[in-house]
């Protein structure tokens, strides 16, 4: 029932191939992006190289304004992408823990398997551990399911917390974007004039 | 591809199209449609009643937890007392008057739930007269859900899917009474676990 195009009812053969096809073109684009290599996210935290911000970002804006547009022009239903719930509490508390692993690792899911089919050894040491992260939580759920659903706020978007379109909430997302890819770039220079001066 | 001018063309594209979207209205026709016009279209509820397009089995329900269908809440209608008794896994307690007031959401598959199917079936009236799309109550309720789903007499071709399903919830599926070789073909787990010993409790209560 996820598929939002009208193809297929999810679990169906043409639902998984579709998802197939748009898995490998994501760790494809992942790949050629440089974003593989653990030393790209490490730039990302040093300010030396921010590649990732700069993919990541495109990736949001690309999406959102493809959802967007399709959905206004009736090509897509909007309303059959699916929402993730908002549990505000554990999922700052998972994201602190994401996003310690990803500066541990060097790595997120998706450019550790990225990582790991290049044949890195770190990419295969992070999937191996994102597997035991997975089995570990799926084994503790009962125990810390009241926490795992407190704070809940339904299917929560920005444009319910503001209070205005999803237009506006589009159009400031992209303005964000941009602004600070202008902003990463200066940054990357600066830092690179400096390492200029530091080494001569 | 990579030159600085066909990254200014793709910025200014991405420009173009967020600052459209800014005025371009609701993305999505059919829920702006929904949210406005909340008021209750009887005669087409009532073709939806007749086409039996209002409820789901505790079947369906259970393949659906299982699949862990997107966007699919499940609402236990009942008192606090009886939800913590025993409660369909994943369901969230939620009562009458609040279930009314909701404000329907993007996305979202409401199942809701009561003792036999009763309220549940009059509250599917209420959401969908404030104009949730996707709302179904659970036919006969948490009784059938115990008596489908929990402790079925599984038997046919669908015996190993649906003992499968069953358990899944901790149910213990049953052979027919009148089968041959009498029921050693689906091994019962013992009823040590907390969903087991609820069901014996919810029987036990008279249904």
């Amino acid at each position: 029932m996820s598929a939002p195009l009208p193809l297929a009812e999810s679990s169906s053969a043409p639902a998984m191939l579709v998802a197939l096809s748009i898995g490998l073109a994501f760790g494809w684009c992942l790949e050629r992006s440089g974003l593989g290599s653990a030393r790209k996210l490490m730039g990302q935290f040093q300010l030396t190289d921010l590649t990732v911000f700069k993919v990541m970002f495109t990736a949001i804006v690309t999406a959102m304004l493809g959802l967007f547009w399709l959905s206004w022009l009736g090509v897509l239903d909007l309303d059959r992408v699916y929402l993730p719930e908002t549990f505000l509490v554990p999922q700052l508390a998972g994201g602190v823990i994401f996003g310690a692993g990803m500066a541990l690792a060097g790595l997120c899911p998706g450019t550790s398997c990225v990582a790991a089919v290049t044949g890195r050894v770190d990419g295969l040491t992070v999937v191996a551990g994102f597997f035991i992260g997975v089995l570990g939580s799926g084994v503790l759920l009962p125990s810390m399911q009241r926490f795992y659903l407190s704070t809940p706020r339904g299917g929560y978007t920005l444009a319910t917390l503001f209070g205005v379109p999803q237009g506006v909430v589009v159009a400031a997302i992209a303005a964000i974007a941009l602004a600070g890819f202008v902003a990463a770039e200066r940054v990357e220079r600066w830092r690179a004039t400096r390492a200029a001066e530091v080494t001569s | 591809m990579n030159g600085p001018m066909q990254l200014r063309m793709l910025a200014a594209v991405a420009v173009v199209l967020a600052l459209l979207a800014a005025v371009a209205g609701s993305p999505n026709r059919a829920t702006s449609r929904s949210t406005s016009a909340a008021s209750l279209d009887a005669a087409s509820l009532a073709r939806e009643i007749e086409h039996e397009e209002d409820h789901v089995t505790a079947r369906e329900l259970a393949e659906w937890i299982r699949a862990d269908k997107p966007g699919l809440r499940v609402l236990d209608i009942r008192s606090d007392s009886e939800f913590a008794t025993y409660h369909i896994p994943s369901a969230e307690r939620m009562s009458l008057p609040e279930v009314a007031s909701r404000a329907p959401a993007a996305g979202e598959t409401l199942v809701l739930y009561s003792e036999g199917g009763a309220h549940a079936a009059q509250a599917w009236v209420l959401l969908r007269a404030r104009g949730h799309e996707h709302v179904y109550f659970l036919r006969g309720g948490l009784l059938d859900w115990m008596e489908d789903v929990m402790n079925p007499i599984v038997s046919g071709d669908s015996a190993a899917h649906f003992s499968a399903l069953s358990r899944y919830f901790g149910g213990v599926p049953r052979a027919p009474s009148g089968a041959p070789g009498a029921t050693p073909m689906l091994p019962a787990p013992s009823p040590r676990d907390a969903a087991a010993s609820a069901v014996a409790r919810v029987r036990r209560r008279g249904c």
